[in-house]
Order: structure tokens, then C-alpha cells, then sequence
């Protein structure tokens, strides 16, 4: 893996000077929708990228230790062994990037990786997740927990009150000390921007996040009325590259929430890919934050190999 | 494509790389051209027509097969197209407002059903025009059809129009013309360039279905400048217009001199157009939207990046990373590309480095998309840009240095600006001499948007309320031009016969002519060679006065004075033009006895007439300080959400060689019309009835209009002709003298083009015609300050 983003000193000049336009981030979201990937094996082959780049997330609160060792046999195993080998990429390793759950099951879904003999790893929220609304002890407190369970990312929220009120230096203080809680497990910071307002907000908190040493950033919880939309991550993604051009570190790029189908991921990677360039097309920068999008795409690749639509009982639930 | 496809998911899958791109069904339109047989005829009189024996020409695709054939119209076509043209006139003009907009309405509906077909056919000849686009045309129009005769009442259509468009013309600049004149009541005969033909002829076809009479709409194929030429020749032709680039346009406009015809050209092909990013611009919206506009595969437009300073390294850099895997692009023929790799060798022969897509460059005709960084004004492929994939970037200090660097060029068609900063925009739209302004965004077309191109890129208002006059006449007149046709002149002769100074005989100083002195630059003065020509008494009886013999050193020295003070009057507070504009009609109130005395000397009619005229030219200038202030712009009813603004300015200087007719009244109201406007201009007076004009000299003297705002100079008028049409400032020519004078100006001032005006009055015992200048109508009046200013359109998105 290359080196992690250590982070910058907080450059307050370069964050006042954003200028983010918003009619022509809308046309450019809507441009790349508009781009068509070719059907056939390239589509197949996309959809596998896909997969490999997906966190393959329950949050819900009725999570117990035998949904979760589900999630983690499906995460080993998300296509049919049987349609990956009609492909020839049966030995691919073709698995998801990861599993992501609350805090308090990260010990089942390592316990059950690890009856599997994989090293797949597992990705918890932390930080008084979705809100972030707790006082910064137990936040910390909660991140160091998750990583003494086994957790090698974090998905921390921000604190959107700092955010909204301009307060970027609080902001990046709270985040250094949240990277530092993390140690060696990466760090993968939450903007949720349907809450931060404009788009150079969502610019200004992409900055920040990287300047305190985030590896990703991600778009939002999946709990907020608006998720990840693809102007929002028009904005992120050249903060990204902004980011790079100066600095020279790569800093990875995670959207979630109400990812569905096959369709919305192959966008995804179209965007990652124009915007970015194929260098982030790979899960230690890309990451997409789902549930249910693993059905569809396992769905397609059956229509792929076999030409005919599955039903959903015919391909092995999560 | 066969080794593509053999391509493993595997493969696919660690390289990431887009498929062959799926090339869209184009069998509706196949199927269309196969029930033509592939060969397709002429549109005349509601239906196709195959004249036998006729050359034909065939349309190839870029990929080097063969669309479709064209007819080439010969004579008798042209002559049957013009009879059914006529006729298509009478029926299309008697129906009423509502029943052509329904028409054109209607045509919406067939699209939806055929549309498919259109756009397939559209794509087949890359004659790009979107179906949406064409709908919106078509809705745009169908409602000024409706409300002519409400919104622009006292105007008629001018008969029948022409509208020739060049080969790499698209579609769309063609129903931009075609549309308006059809809203307003002509009938069209329209010469499409190769590849907008099949579309065209199409789109004819679909309009019959939609009620639209026989013959309203004639589409005519073969070599659009030289056959358009031939078709302008018929009689009841009343407008030629003309979309393309630029050496057809001025192909067209000397093919057609001396016909009579009114010519307007948007040459909206080829021009150079800045593309401005100021550091308060989003950077990477507007890199983006650079590499998309610069790099398009069909481009009309050649841009220039400018780029700020304090910037240009960081645009650099996200250029590099956002054009890194770019396709190459495909060229028309190996002929451009071997004109590309002469622009690259050579720009980087003078220091340029090289932003591409990829450096080995493969062989034939593609090219990879490449920004030339370290360009200057004066680089060669800044001056004469290549074809292909080039975008030239250069660096400006300040914000006056880009509007500097945006206008120092002699195309004026459009620009697009970038920054966040709303004054900053606002000031720039409106010192940048171009007809569109597109703020953060670019190339965005609208027919509500007017464009004219400034400068070296039109002479004619496109799109909007504006764009329609050039497709009415005021309806008190007559048809406004005499046709003639072209008589074989030899064009370096004219105005350049013998002086016919005289010498002012002074051994009897009681008796000779007084000596009048002509107004340059704010001072009576002589002309600059010294000598006098003679004015003629009317009737004949010896001689009236002398005035100075001004020459092309008089014009030069009064266009340099006009062009000093005209833009800080168009800067001028409209209320304050008025209040100059006042002060003149009462200057001339006090003078009003000589005034009197010169037009009794002049025309010879009694005092009480010439006092009339006095007295009316008094109330012109009245009128025209009214309208500094009603001469206005406004906001634009654009389907995207954001502020379009429409700006009326001045063209600049103008130069007018006035009408024999009311010498007084008919100087005052043009002069009044052009300088109400923030015009300056260059004034030749009458020839035959000069001294009124010199008469208004002492008045001009003693008003308040800067120096040099109006000049006046005398001599003989061809002389004069020659020198306005050889001077590049001078935007537009207001022009009423001989036939020839009036071929000469057609045939000469394309280069860089002027707006024209020409009226032939007949000099030598035939009746005088033209305007009545004594009717204060107020179409008469519309139509003079429309010609005066040229417009701007502002485009300033939002989400």
C-alpha cells in the first residue's frame, strides 16, 4: 500500500480562497451521468471493480453477531463461485474491500473473518455516529475502543457544528487528535455534506479533513435526508485532486448512502475515472459505502454469463 | 475492433478503459436516403424535384463513405425555384399571424414523430444540430409569428429571402435564419452548404406536412456561394443572408454587388475567441469546461486561453492531469494533419511547450488534444489558428489587461469569461467588444440570445427581437432598394477621376462665391490638399459658393478625431447625450435664419419652405434626445435558469454620404440617429447640395458635442467613398449616391466587413426616390437607430 496521507498544517489562506460554481458543477455531474460504458465484458469487468471497491456496511439496530457473520461469508464470497469462473476470474481474489459495522459488533465480524481465514478488513463508525452530536472524550474514546477490537478503519463523522459556524481550525484540532486515536487503522472521515450547505463548504471541510491526515473522505452517513449525490462528489473528488497537486499525497474517495444499483456504481467509477484518472480506480482509493447494491450487481453478472434475469433467491443473500 | 473485443474481463478489469463506443442506430435515416435512391433533388414548390441531367455531387462522411448524392441547380431551376418562391410568398404572407405561427407549431408535433429521423440524418452528414434544439427554434418562433403584428407593428416582411450558408455551416446557424424570416411572413429560398443540405431538405419536406405553403420554403443544392449568387438575382429577392465562415461571406458579398440586394453576414465559423479565467474563477469548472469546448471534434470556433498570472501554474498542472488519457481527435483529411503538426513544430520552434494527451502522436488523421502554453499575441497560431485539437494559452496581469488582450483581435464574435466575482463580470461583459458574453460557461446558444458579431464577425443581428428586422422593412416604404443589376466596373478606377478644383478667381472680390470651410476634428478648417471645388447653383446657373476638396487625408484626420471621443460619449450617462442632443436643436433654433438662407440658396425653394424644414429639423433633433434613454437592452426570457442580458451599443464611427433630398432635415435626423447612439461620425454632405450641411458647421461649432463627435467633410462624393470604404475603423456606411457607388461599397468593405446601407438615388434627371424625410414615422425612426447599434448578449448562469 503506498504511504497514508500524514496530513498538512492547517493553511487557512488556501481555504478562504475557494471559489466553487455551482451551475457548472451541476452541468459536470450531469455530463458524466450522461457518459455511457460500453456493454459486454467491459461492463462485467466494471461491475467486478466494483465490487472490489465496496464496503459491504449494516448499521442498523437490530445487528447481532449472525447477521454480521453473514455479511462477512458474502464479503469473502460476493459473486457465485460458478459465474466468476465463467469469467476466468474465479482466482482473481475478487472479494469486497471491506466490511463496515457499528463499534459494538466489530469483535463479531472480526471473530467470524477469522474463522474464515481472511484478512478481509473491517471498517467501523465511531464518533457518535450518524450525528457526531457527543462530546469529544467519548469520541475519542469510542475510536480507540473500536480499534482495540480489531478495527483497521474508522469511519469518523465530522462535527457539523464547526463546519456550519466556520470554526475550520477547531475542526482540524479535533480531527488530528481523531487520526491520532487511530493509529495504524486508516482513517475515513464523514462530511455528510446534505447537512454543510453550499458547495464550498463541502469544498472547505474536504480540505480541512485532508489537511488533518484523513486517508478518505466520504461523502455521508446514509442517515441524512440527502446522500451521496454526484455533484456533491464532483466537489470532493477535485478537492481531492486539488489536494494532490499540492501536496502529492493521494487521498482516497468514499460515497454512501442510497447506492443501489449496478447502474449508479458504474457512474461512480466514471466519475472517479474523469475526474480523477484511473490511479483512484482501486479500493485503497475508492471505496463505495453499501448494502443492497451487491444483490444487483451479482444480478447483472448472472444476466452477463448466463443471458438470462435472476430472480434475487437465486443468488445467495447477504 | 476485433482485437478489442477479444479483450478478457481480466484484462478489462486491471486496465479500466472505456469500450469501443457503441455506435448509434442511424437506420431511420438510411432508410429515408434509400426511398430518395440516395440521390436527393431539389426542394421547389412543396415537393422534391429531379431535373434530368444535372451534375451531382456527393456528400462523404469523415470515415470516407458516401452519404447521399445532391443535385447541382442549373439556370432553369434557379428560375423555377424563384417563380414558385413568388408564388409561395403571396399565399404564405396572406395568411394571418396565427395561422403561420400554427404552422410552425405543427412542425414541433411532425418532429416528434420524424424527429428520429432527423437527428440520425443530422449525425450522418455532421451537420450537428440537436432535435431539442430545433424545437426550441421552432417554439421560439412560432411565437413571434403570432405577435408580429402586435410586437412589431408598422413592419412588413421584405418578400422573398435568400439564405445561403457555407459547407462547415451547421444546421442549426441555418434554421437561425431560416425560422425568423419565415415568422415573419417571407418566403425563403435557402442554399445550404454541403453537409447541412440533406437535413435541409429533409426539414422542407417535414414542413410541407405541417401545412406550410408551397413554396414558402425552396431548398436549392450545389455550390452554395456562386449558385446563392445566381438565386439573389430574382426580382422580388428582398433580403440575402448569409451564416458561415468568413471568405465565403465576403465570396457571397462580391457575387452579389450591384444587385440591389441587401446583404448580411454572421460569419459565426472560425472565429478566435477568448476563453478569460480570472483568479476568482472556480478553476477546476472552468479547466473542465475548456477542455471540453477547446477539444470538441467538431469545433466552429478557434479558442484562446487566457489565463490570469497568479494562476496559470495551477491551471497548467490540473490541465496536465485532467488531459492526461485523453482520445485522440479526429481531423477532416491528412491534409489538416500535416497542418497541424507544421502549427506544433512551429510553436515550439518559438519557445511554446506542450500540454497533451499523450506525447507520440499516431500517424493520420488524428491528433491528440494539445494546449500550447507560452503563446503571445503575435505567435503564428495565435494569428492564423490551425485546424485541430490546438488550444493556445497565454498569461495577462490585470483585469484591463485581459479585456485588452481579449480585444486586441479582429474578430468580435464571443467570449467566455470565468469568475465568481459578479462586478468583475459585469465589467468585462462590457468592455469586451464581442456579440456573446458567456459567463462561466461557454458556446451556449439560444435563439431569444441577439448576437451580432462585432468587429471582422458580422454585420447583422442574429436571434432575439433584434434578429428579425434584418427580415422586415419599415411598411410606410416601398421596397427600399432599386434593383439593378451589376454592371462590369473596374473597381481600383472608381473614385478616381481628375480633381476638379478651381481656383478661386479674386480680381473681383464683390462678386466671387463665398468659401465655406469644412469640420474635422471640432475645427472648421480647408482640406488637407488645399484645394476647392466648385457647387453648382441648382438648375444650372453658375456657381453657388467653393467648399474645400477633402480627400482620403481628411477622412483619415476625422476618423482619428471620431474614434479619440466616441467611446467616452457611448460612456456618457444617456440623459447627458440628450442634454448635448438639446443643446444642438437649439443652437440650431438660433441660427435658424442663415440655416433658412442656405437651404433657399441650395435647393431653390421658397423661404417659407425652407423654414418648415428648419423648424422640422429642430423637432428631429428633439426626438432623437428622447430616445437616448429609450434605446435599451433588457433581460432575456432564457429556458435555463441564470440572467441573459441584451445591451444595444454603438458601432463605433460611422461614415454616411447623405441624400440630395431635404439636405437639412434628412442630415440632421441621420446624424441625430448615429450620435443618440454613442456613435461618431464622418459626414460627406450631399453632392449637389452641399452648403446646408456646411451651413451646420457654425451650429456644430458653437454645441457642446466633443470635438471631432461629428465631422463633416466635402469633395468630390466617389473620392470620399473610396476613402470611408479603405478605412478599417469605420464600422458601418449609411450611403445614398450612384449605383455604382453603391456596388463599389458591396464589393469592397468585406474586409474587415461594415455594416451597409445603400440607397440608390438616381443622380441625373430621373425622379428623385427614397425617404420621405419630412414623415416623422416611427418606423423611419426605428429603423435608423437600429442600424445604429450593434448588440450584446450576456449569459451569466445559475443553478
Amino acid at each position: 500500500m503506498a504511504d497514508r496521507n500524514p496530513g498538512t498544517d492547517l493553511d487557512l489562506e488556501w481555504i478562504s480562497k475557494v471559489r466553487v460554481n455551482t451551475q457548472s458543477v451541476l452541468k459536470r455531474a450531469q455530463h458524466i451521468q450522461g457518459l455511457k460504458v460500453s456493454k459486454n465484458q467491459w461492463q462485467a469487468a466494471w461491475l467486478l471493480k466494483a465490487v472490489t471497491c465496496i464496503d459491504l456496511t449494516t448499521l442498523a439496530g437490530d445487528d447481532t453477531p449472525s447477521n454480521v457473520h453473514r455479511l462477512c461469508v458474502k464479503a469473502i464470497q460476493p459473486l457465485r463461485y460458478d459465474l466468476l469462473k465463467k469469467m476466468d476470474m474465479h482466482d482473481k481474489g475478487i472479494t469486497t474491500a471491506a466490511v463496515c459495522v457499528y463499534p459494538s459488533r466489530v469483535a463479531d465480524a472480526v471473530r467470524s473473518l477469522r474463522a474464515a481465514n481472511s484478512s478481509l478488513p473491517v471498517a467501523s463508525v465511531a464518533t457518535g455516529f450518524p450525528a457526531g452530536q457527543t462530546p469529544l472524550e467519548t469520541r475519542l474514546e469510542e475510536v480507540l475502543l473500536a480499534v482495540r477490537d480489531g478495527a483497521t478503519e474508522i469511519d469518523i463523522v465530522i462535527n457539523r457544528t464547526l463546519a456550519l459556524t466556520g470554526q475550520w481550525e477547531a475542526l482540524f484540532r479535533e480531527l488530528r487528535q481523531l487520526r491520532e486515536a487511530c493509529g495504524e487503522a486508516h482513517m475515513k472521515t464523514i462530511l455528510a455534506t446534505g447537512e454543510l450547505g453550499t458547495f464550498t463548504n463541502v469544498y472547505k471541510a474536504s480540505m480541512v479533513a485532508m489537511m488533518a491526515g484523513s486517508d478518505f473522505i466520504k461523502t455521508s452517513t446514509g442517515k441524512e435526508s440527502v446522500n451521496a449525490t454526484y455533484p456533491v462528489a464532483v466537489v470532493m473528488v477535485r478537492a481531492i485532486r486539488d489536494y494532490y497537486l499540492i501536496t502529492g499525497h493521494k487521498v482516497g474517495f468514499k460515497p454512501a448512502g442510497g447506492i443501489r444499483t449496478s447502474q449508479e456504481s458504474l457512474v461512480w467509477l466514471t466519475l472517479i475515472k474523469e475526474e480523477l484518472g484511473n490511479d483512484w480506480l482501486c479500493p485503497h482509493l475508492f471505496r463505495l459505502g453499501a448494502s443492497s447494491l451487491l444483490a444487483d450487481i451479482e444480478r447483472q453478472i448472472y444476466h452477463h454469463v448466463t443471458g438470462q434475469y435472476a430472480a434475487f433467491h437465486e443468488l445467495p443473500m447477504a | 475492433m476485433a482485437r478489442s473485443s477479444a479483450k478478457t474481463v481480466y484484462e478489462i478489469f486491471q486496465s479500466m478503459e472505456y469500450g469501443p463506443a457503441s455506435a448509434s442506430s442511424v437506420a431511420t435515416a438510411q432508410a429515408w436516403l434509400d426511398h430518395h435512391s440516395r440521390s436527393l433533388g431539389l426542394f421547389i414548390d412543396g415537393k422534391f424535384v429531379r431535373p434530368a441531367d444535372r451534375r451531382s455531387c456527393s456528400l462523404t462522411a469523415s470515415k470516407g463513405d458516401v452519404v447521399c448524392r445532391t443535385v447541382s441547380a442549373e439556370d432553369e431551376d434557379i428560375s423555377q425555384c424563384a417563380s414558385s418562391a413568388d408564388g409561395g410568398y403571396k399565399s404564405w404572407s396572406s395568411l394571418t399571424c396565427s395561422q403561420r405561427s400554427k404552422v410552425l407549431l405543427r412542425l414541433v408535433g411532425v418532429l416528434g414523430l420524424h424527429g428520429q429521423c432527423v437527428s440520425e440524418l443530422c449525425e450522418l452528414c455532421e451537420a450537428s444540430c440537436s432535435l431539442s434544439a430545433l424545437v426550441r427554434l421552432l417554439q421560439y418562433y412560432s411565437s413571434w409569428a403570432q405577435l408580429r403584428d402586435s410586437l412589431v407593428s408598422n413592419w412588413a416582411p421584405v418578400g422573398v429571402v435568400v439564405v445561403v450558408t457555407s459547407d462547415d455551416c451547421s444546421l442549426y446557424s441555418l434554421m437561425l435564419k431560416v425560422l425568423p424570416a419565415l415568422a415573419m411572413g417571407n418566403s425563403v429560398i435557402v442554399v445550404p452548404g454541403r453537409s447541412a443540405a440533406p437535413p435541409a431538405l429533409l426539414l422542407a419536406q417535414l414542413f410541407t406536412t405541417a401545412g406550410l405553403p408551397a413554396g414558402a420554403l425552396n431548398v436549392l443544392t450545389g455550390s452554395a456561394v456562386p449558385l446563392g449568387a445566381k438565386v439573389a438575382q430574382g426580382p422580388n429577392v428582398g433580403h440575402v443572408t448569409y451564416s458561415g465562415n468568413k471568405q465565403d461571406g465576403a465570396m457571397l458579398c462580391k457575387a452579389t454587388a450591384g444587385m440591389g440586394v441587401p446583404v448580411s453576414v454572421s460569419p459565426c465559423v472560425g472565429a478566435t475567441c477568448p476563453f478569460i479565467i480570472f483568479e476568482s474563477a472556480d478553476i477546476n469548472s472552468a479547466v473542465d469546461e475548456a477542455i471540453q469546448t477547446a477539444f470538441k471534434k467538431k469545433k466552429e470556433l478557434h479558442w484562446l486561453l487566457c489565463v490570469q498570472e497568479s494562476v496559470a501554474d495551477s491551471i497548467v498542472a490540473r490541465l496536465k492531469l485532467r488531459m492526461a488519457g485523453m482520445k485522440c481527435v479526429s481531423l477532416r483529411s491528412d491534409a489538416d494533419r500535416s497542418l497541424v503538426d507544421a502549427a506544433v513544430q512551429e510553436a515550439q520552434q518559438q519557445g511554446a511547450t506542450l500540454v497533451q494527451s499523450c506525447a507520440a502522436s499516431p500517424p493520420g488523421a488524428l491528433y491528440p488534444p494539445t494546449v500550447l502554453c507560452g503563446a503571445a499575441p503575435s505567435s503564428p497560431f495565435v494569428v492564423s489558428p490551425s485546424p485541430g485539437p490546438l488550444l493556445p494559452l497565454m498569461t495577462f496581469r490585470s483585469n484591463s489587461e485581459a479585456v485588452a488582450v481579449g480585444n486586441h483581435s479582429p474578430h468580435g464574435y464571443a467570449a467566455s469569461v470565468w469568475t465568481e466575482d459578479l462586478t468583475l463580470a459585469l465589467e468585462t461583459a462590457k468592455s469586451l467588444s464581442v456579440g456573446s458574453v458567456w459567463v462561466n460557461s461557454s458556446s451556449v446558444l439560444d435563439p431569444c440570445l441577439p448576437v451580432s458579431g462585432h468587429k471582422d464577425s458580422g454585420s447583422c443581428t442574429d436571434g432575439g427581437q433584434e434578429g428579425l428586422y434584418q427580415f422586415l422593412r419599415p411598411s410606410f416604404s416601398s421596397s427600399p432598394c432599386l434593383r439593378s443589376s451589376p454592371v462590369s466596373m473596374d473597381y481600383s478606377k472608381f473614385g478616381t477621376e481628375a480633381s476638379q478644383a478651381v481656383i478661386p478667381d479674386s480680381s473681383e472680390p464683390s462678386s466671387s462665391p463665398p468659401s465655406y470651410l469644412q469640420f474635422v476634428g471640432g475645427k472648421a478648417c480647408k482640406s488637407v490638399s488645399g484645394c476647392s471645388v466648385a457647387v453648382q447653383a441648382p438648375g444650372g446657373g453658375g456657381v453657388l459658393a467653393l467648399c474645400p476638396e477633402g480627400g482620403r487625408k481628411d477622412v483619415r484626420n476625422a476618423v482619428e478625431a471620431a474614434i479619440k471621443v466616441q467611446p467616452g460619449w457611448m460612456k456618457k450617462s444617456p440623459s447627458a447625450r440628450a442634454q448635448s442632443l438639446h443643446a444642438l436643436a437649439k443652437g440650431l433654433e438660433a441660427k435658424r435664419r442663415e440655416m433658412a438662407a442656405a437651404v433657399v440658396t441650395q435647393t431653390g425653394v421658397s423661404l417659407a419652405e425652407a423654414e418648415e424644414e428648419v423648424e422640422q429639423s429642430v423637432a428631429r433633433l428633439g426626438v432623437w434626445a428622447a430616445y437616448c434613454d429609450k434605446v435599451q437592452g433588457g433581460s432575456l426570457p432564457m429556458p435555463q435558469s441564470g440572467a441573459a442580458l441584451s445591451i444595444p451599443e454603438a458601432l463605433g464611427v460611422i461614415g454616411m454620404v447623405l441624400p440630395d433630398r431635404n439636405p437639412l432635415l434628412s442630415m440632421v435626423t441621420l446624424i441625430g440617429a448615429a450620435v443618440a447612439t454613442g456613435n461618431a461620425v464622418v459626414v460627406v454632405p450631399s453632392k449637389k447640395r452641399p452648403l446646408p450641411a456646411l451651413a451646420f458647421v457654425q451650429v456644430l461649432q458653437s454645441s457642446d458635442l466633443p470635438a471631432g463627435l461629428v465631422n463633416i467633410v466635402t469633395g468630390s462624393r466617389d473620392q470620399l467613398t473610396v476613402a470611408l470604404a479603405n478605412h478599417s475603423v469605420i464600422k458601418a456606411i449609411w450611403y445614398w449616391g450612384s449605383a455604382e457607388g453603391c456596388q463599389y461599397l458591396q464589393h469592397t468593405c468585406t474586409s474587415p466587413l461594415k455594416t451597409l446601407r445603400l440607397f440608390c438615388q438616381k443622380d441625373e434627371g430621373g425622379k428623385e426616390r427614397g425617404t420621405d424625410w419630412t414623415r416623422p414615422d416611427p418606423a423611419l425612426l426605428e429603423d435608423l437607430w437600429r442600424n445604429a447599434v450593434q448588440w450584446k448578449s450576456v449569459w451569466i448562469p445559475t443553478a
